[in-house]
């Protein structure tokens, strides 16, 4: 008799995250049409890229890198394994009505995974890298109002001093509009 | 070559050393015991050896709750356009279906006990946190590790000490030739060998 | 190799909080590998690690063998290859390290007699901690490693 029998098969539970903590599942986003540069010093830079706009809200990637002459130097440096390098790259976005949403978890309401909370409200869904690079995936959940809207990073383990970069938030807007369905109704 | 190319990596910059590691705390039953220092019966085995593949298995390392031991899965040279790996840490996850077209390719490995109970892999409990503690044995991969395709530990937790007589060691891996194998030794040792483990502190309550 | 069983579990420190336990001896003809295992007493509460901190910060280990050679875990003493020499033994590799500490390798197997481990870890107030193993239990082991592929490359 066979030690092993394979177990039936559970379909996945269809537990799904909150609507106001990822993009729509069932929407085509905008495409937002700029590559942000937050950040630049000798050794490291910060990006911010893949903006992609929906009704509810915007979905981009913040992007740290080493120059390509830190690598060397970072793969042995016993000081600064690069693992613990980014932790503590935070990013804030500003908006013309006086809200900062920011990547600080300390400022995330205490029940965000179970209850709306009021927009603006910056997410992230996860973050990966090596000494070549770190990257993580945000959503910033309700739209910025028209004006200015700034993208300020913070990162003290480099010393950077906060730096960012202005946009005009209507270009996010636009884009906003521009999100499809993917199936359309009626 | 000049050295045994097992488990050492040629430089310290070598990215090619992985390891992927499980919360090894939790509750009761989950993972061996923080607190204890284990009793250790050198057992070594070969469970199962093909031309290109080998399983081996050492340990054990006991405690009144339970054992742990290693699996050492040992290819003997790279296959080329080979996903060497694939199946043997049972990372399907959801919406994969066991017994479906990959169901060849899962590593299986178990023991089984003298009174009939026994613990596989395939039914891995992950969640202990939510339901109450099953009935033991139960079994559970903790750690795994590598240094290249050649060579990867597996660290395996059985919950549950197994009954004086024969205690099984059984593995199959169909996709990769090894068909079903059954390794036997007598739990008695195991046995003795968790009533040496010792609480590392002396004033900590039993497990 | 399917490698031997070194039947001690050796506790290398203890403190009111602390305990690290080198776990899960493995030997083979060239070196033997282990977990170094961090233990917390049940009413210690897990840290967690909100600050980004320095290597000095981690767990130090030293293995010493009886003529008096030894290798530790600092990234800092790690030989520079040279080509495809290997490096004089003993070298200690630390492949993971963590909260609860790591796994490591030990290229070099040592003679008889004492086999010494120290550790120390600042960050969490454990001093210089010594424990002794007898070497021949490694050897032992490594002995009853058990070769796979009898036409496998060897030392």
């Amino acid at each position: 008799m066979s030690f092993f029998a394979m177990p039936t098969w559970e379909p996945p539970s269809g537990y799904r995250i909150p609507a106001w903590l990822r993009p729509p599942e069932t929407m085509i986003p905008g495409i937002v049409p700029v590559e942000l540069l937050l950040a630049r010093t000798d050794t490291d830079a910060v990006l911010v890229t893949h903006l992609r706009a929906y009704p509810t809200g915007l979905e981009f990637i913040l992007t740290a890198r080493p120059h390509p002459d830190q690598l060397e130097q970072r793969g042995h440096d016993p000081d600064r394994p690069h693992r613990f390098l980014y932790h503590d790259l935070w990013l804030e976005l500003r908006f013309a009505d006086g809200h900062t949403p920011s990547t600080d978890p300390r400022s995330w309401p205490r029940t965000f995974e179970t209850e709306q909370p009021d927009p603006p409200f910056l997410y992230y869904h996860g973050s990966g890298g090596s000494e070549r690079g770190w990257h993580s995936t945000h959503w910033l959940w309700g739209l910025p109002p028209p004006g200015p809207l700034t993208f300020v990073c913070q990162w003290p383990a480099t010393q950077l001093p906060a730096s960012g970069v202005e946009i005009d938030a209507s270009l996010v807007l636009e884009a906003a509009d521009r999100a499809v369905p993917v199936w359309p109704t009626g | 070559m000049v050295w045994v190319r097992i488990g050492w990596c040629l430089h310290p910059s070598r990215r090619s050393c992985r390891s992927r590691r499980l919360r090894t705390v939790g509750p009761p039953g989950s993972s061996r015991p923080p607190t204890w220092s284990p009793g250790i019966l050198p057992v070594e085995l070969i469970l199962a050896r093909t031309p290109q593949r080998a399983i081996g298995l050492t340990g054990i390392r006991a405690y009144p709750t339970g054992f742990g031991c290693t699996l050492h899965l040992r290819l003997r040279e790279v296959i080329p356009g080979e996903q060497s790996n694939f199946g043997a840490f049972n990372m399907f996850g959801d919406g994969v279906d066991p017994a479906g077209e990959f169901a060849d390719y899962y590593l299986r490995f178990g023991v089984g006990f003298a009174d009939g109970r026994k613990a596989t892999n395939l039914n891995q409990r992950w969640d202990f946190d939510e339901s109450p503690a099953p009935d033991p044995p139960t079994l559970r991969l903790v750690r795994w590790e590598g240094y290249d395709l050649l060579a990867w530990e597996v660290d395996v937790w059985v919950w549950g000490l197994p009954p004086p007589g024969p205690l099984v060691f059984a593995c199959e891996w169909p996709a990769r030739g090894i068909s079903e194998t059954r390794v036997e030794i007598d739990a008695g040792p195991v046995l003795e060998a968790a009533g040496r483990a010792v609480p590392i502190w002396p004033d900590q309550t039993p497990p | 190799m399917v490698p031997g069983v070194v039947p001690v579990a050796l506790l290398v420190a203890r403190t009111d909080t602390h305990a690290v336990l080198v776990d899960n001896l493995l030997a083979y003809p060239t070196g033997f590998d282990f977990d170094l295992a961090v233990r917390r007493h049940p009413r210690q509460p897990r840290q967690h690690h909100g600050r980004a901190h320095l290597w000095g910060d981690e767990l130090r280990l030293e293995v010493r063998f009886a003529d008096g050679r030894s290798a530790d875990n600092d990234p800092r003493s790690w030989p520079r290859p040279a080509g495809d020499q290997p490096p004089d033994p003993p070298v200690l590799y630390q492949s993971t390290s963590g909260p609860d500490g790591g796994h490591v390798w030990l290229w070099g197997l040592p003679p008889p007699g004492p086999l010494f481990f120290t550790c120390q870890w600042p960050a969490q107030q454990i001093p210089p901690w010594e424990a002794v193993l007898d070497a021949g239990l490694v050897l032992a082991a490594a002995r009853r490693a058990q070769t796979l592929w009898p036409k496998e490359t060897s030392a």
